[in-house]
């Protein structure tokens, strides 16, 4: 992520410190693991650039490529953390250290847990069907002694089955009831014990049929299918652990001289005074210091619209400056605390989160369950009188065939197998809920700097007008510069010049400070005030550059020009969206000649140029009036309004954290290609969720009432179970098949 | 049909075998990572 703040001093021994330890390090022994964040890392070989370069200290660093980070275990007595960082940094993959809190070691754990218990269900209800098979048929039952050996290893088998593999449900259930509640737990325990308690009994007996086999099949679909489920939302927590990890360490503080400085957190004190660029998290609780401020809260208080703050409120940590301008604010509270308590906040949200439909699942749940039991125990009196055994396997059955197992797996097996298929592809789903919406977009609005060209602006043309030479306004210009999240503020910093004094970005997109006691301003030479007609020959002569002018007081110093460079692959994705009937606007805060330019050679005929991030919203809303689906594709923090507004938002990989948080997918692959991609995986996946939704409620309104007339027996409604799932899923992994092209 | 004898306990003595190996591998971390192992040994060559 390229707009977080660079440390003006590469001061890497900071991190050496105890104090800082704590927050950036897992302990294991006297070894101490640390996730690196790194940049330039975009294929294979560079994967294996960075091991190289590290090869001699650290013998099994993992990289991971789609995240862009570096995990690693070094032992800190021996190994300080500074060498591995000053090996990276030298080598160009500018290193960031990450905070940690023990969360994504937590996570993997409980991951790994959760699939021994689904291997074990696997081999254990596999083996449990084979031993069952020949009672079926009543074969094998001519030897006392060699069917009493069966019943007894389906016995021993299918135990670890139901208390191992299926102790979720178990305690699922027994929480429910604690609280004296019920949820969806509670049929599958019950089905679970009576099975096997009823099936034990009878092993011990000696006699009667055994249910071991529709108990562990049971255990194995309802766990796959919720491991499916839980791992599409483990993607969008990890994604969000890291937007918040790459927040938390640094903080820009002004020093006695007013300059800024970019420091580590834990060497932050009260009172200090620092500054919050737009788009960027505020480190630490303070006072504000300016008028007023306009502030992100959504993290913390759920409250998706903007909350101003005036002067001398306190500002909490985590909030997001959705301002136009530089905040400044005084330290208030401080310690780990701060930070930390919110990223652990706002990693629990992210996990406690649950898509919609699940959520009108729960919901109905309840009384669903209260349904399930009560039919249970009809069908077990309908047959009472045809003895104990069979009101007890009629009851079985109904608890077994009124399991919506493939309607559980239906929708989760699906996103799972699409969210696998576009990282192949280079897009990241955030929230697979959207993938429904991509199917009714009907207009498409493209910011344009930094998502139909790229990210990098350059600097072009430097042309002093005055007295100053280049290189002074080379620097006045960086100094100016230097804390914004913009593209052109990354192209005119320099990290060794500090920043300039009185930081404000005004209505128009201008920036103004003082520079060694002069007040200087950067901004669109339109707005300047300035008489152009001197220059206008100039600028006209390249009108798909973005022009800056810089002037002290009402004076011009210099012209610059920047240009940026159009995505080899913007023609072609604009125009298969548009071969596809849809609307595509390009929404620009450029000016008009660049945007008109680059609107040309996209092949984009509706533009607007000089957006205010309030002009793009009222633009998306207005296209939402008329019905439309809206897709929004940005990645500056200037468009997160209008992200956050959209249907369905796209953020670009070098976007700014705000942008990407509010995203429901981030094109990692850093091309737009991956936007046709997403259409294609979501027309793909819909097809799929209906015809999974249909087969699975057709079947299990079929299979009820046959469970109820006695018809079915509880192993054949298991096994038609297991059909119906299975069926479900190869559908669902149908999607995942043909055509994988994976981007490196 | 006594060879059913042997091969039963033989068997669960295999199966509780494969289920331990597979616990011990999924806990030593070798099912992690597994479409980026797949991108990397194809992009090595």
């Amino acid at each position: 992520m390229s707009t977080s703040p660079k440390t003006a001093q590469q001061d890497w021994q900071v991190y050496d410190r105890e104090e800082l330890r704590s927050s950036i390090a897992v302990a294991t022994g006297s070894r101490s693991e640390v996730l690196l964040g790194l940049d330039n890392v975009h294929c294979a070989a560079c994967v294996a650039r960075v091991r190289k370069s590290i090869q001699d200290l650290v013998p099994d660093p993992q990289v991971d490529l789609s995240s862009r980070t570096l995990r690693l275990s070094h032992d800190p007595a021996r190994l300080p953390l500074s060498q591995l960082l000053q090996r990276l940094d030298q080598a160009g993959f500018s290193p960031q250290v990450l905070a940690q809190d023990g969360g994504a070691q937590r996570e993997a754990k409980a991951n790994r847990q959760s699939l021994a218990r689904i291997g074990i269900a696997v081999i254990g209800a596999m083996q449990v069907m084979m031993l069952a098979w020949p009672g079926y048929f009543g074969e094998g039952q001519d030897d006392a002694g060699i069917a009493m050996l069966m019943r007894w290893a389906q016995l021993i088998l299918a135990t670890p089955v139901v208390f191992y593999s299926g102790w979720p449900f178990l305690q699922g259930a027994w929480q429910a009831l604690r609280t004296r509640s019920v949820n969806m737990d509670v049929p599958v325990a019950a089905s679970l014990l009576i099975a096997w308690g009823a099936s034990t009994l009878r092993v011990l007996l000696g006699a009667g049929d055994l249910y071991f086999d529709a108990a562990t099949m049971f255990v194995m679909l309802l766990g796959g299918g919720r491991y499916l489920e839980g791992r599409t939302r483990a993607v969008a927590g990890a994604r969000l652990r890291l937007l918040a990890a790459r927040r938390a360490l640094t903080a820009v503080r002004e020093d006695a001289q007013g300059q800024g400085e970019s420091v580590p957190i834990a060497r932050l004190a009260l009172g200090d005074v620092l500054r919050v660029a737009p788009g960027e998290t505020l480190p630490a609780d303070g006072e504000l210091l300016d008028d007023f401020a306009a502030l992100d809260e959504s993290l913390l208080s759920g409250e998706a619209r903007p909350v101003t703050h005036h002067r001398g409120e306190v500002l909490a940590a985590g909030s997001l400056n959705v301002g136009a301008g530089v905040l400044r604010l005084r330290v208030s509270t401080l310690g780990q605390g701060t930070m930390l308590s919110h990223i652990t906040r706002l990693l629990a949200q992210a996990q406690a989160h649950k898509p919609k439909l699940q959520l009108i699942a729960d919901r109905i749940a309840g009384r669903f369950v209260l349904i399930i039991l009560a039919l249970a125990l009809l069908g077990a009196g309908l047959w009472w009188h045809a003895g104990a055994d069979k009101a007890l396997s009629v009851a079985l059955a109904v608890l077994v065939a009124s399991c919506p197992c493939a309607l559980s797996l239906a929708t989760p097996a699906v996103f799972a197998a699409a969210a696998s298929r576009l990282a192949g592809r280079g897009v990241l789903l955030a929230n697979p809920a959207a993938l429904e919406r991509v199917q009714e977009v009907q207009a498409v609005l493209f910011d344009k700097t930094g998502t139909l060209t790229h990210n990098a602006l350059q600097l072009q043309i430097l042309q002093p007008l005055a007295a100053l030479d280049e290189t002074s306004c080379r620097r006045i210009v960086a100094a100016l510069e230097r804390d914004l999240p913009h593209p052109i503020a990354r192209a005119l910093a320099q990290p060794e010049v500090a920043g300039a004094q009185d930081v404000r970005l005004d209505a128009r997109g201008g920036v103004s400070g003082s520079v060694d006691g002069a007040d200087y301003w950067l901004g669109a030479p339109e707005h300047s005030g300035c008489e152009l007609s001197a220059y206008r020959a100039q600028l006209d002569a390249q009108p798909e550059a973005t022009w800056l002018l810089l002037r002290r007081d009402q004076q011009p110093l210099a012209l610059l020009a920047l240009s940026a460079v159009l995505r080899s692959e913007a023609r072609e994705t604009v125009a298969a969206l548009q071969s596809e009937g849809l609307r595509v606007e390009l929404l620009s805060g450029d000016g008009q000649a660049p945007t008109e330019a680059l609107a040309q050679r996209v092949g984009i005929g509706a533009w607007r140029a000089r957006q205010t991030p309030e002009q793009k919203l009222a633009r998306l809303r207005e296209l939402q009036q008329h019905q439309e689906k809206v897709m929004a594709v940005g990645d500056g923090s200037n468009d997160a309004p209008f992200l956050a507004a959209a249907d369905v938002a796209l953020a670009m990989p070098s976007g700014t954290a705000l942008a990407q948080a509010r995203a429901d997918a981030i094109l990692i692959g850093d091309s737009l290609q991956g936007i046709v991609a997403l259409r294609q995986v979501s027309a793909a996946s819909r097809k799929r969720i209906r015809e999974n939704l249909s087969w699975a409620f057709v079947y299990n309104l079929v299979m009820l009432p046959l469970a109820l007339g006695g018809l079915l027996t509880p192993w054949l409604a298991a096994l038609g179970m297991s059909l119906s799932s299975l069926i479900v899923v190869s559908n669902a992994l149908r999607l995942g098949a043909g055509g994988a092209t994976r981007s490196s | 049909m006594e060879a059913l004898y042997i091969l039963i306990p033989l068997g669960l003595t295999i199966i509780f075998a494969a289920g331990a190996a597979l616990i011990w591998a999924i806990h030593s971390g070798q099912f992690e990572n597994l479409e980026q192992a797949e991108r990397l040994g194809l992009d090595d060559e």
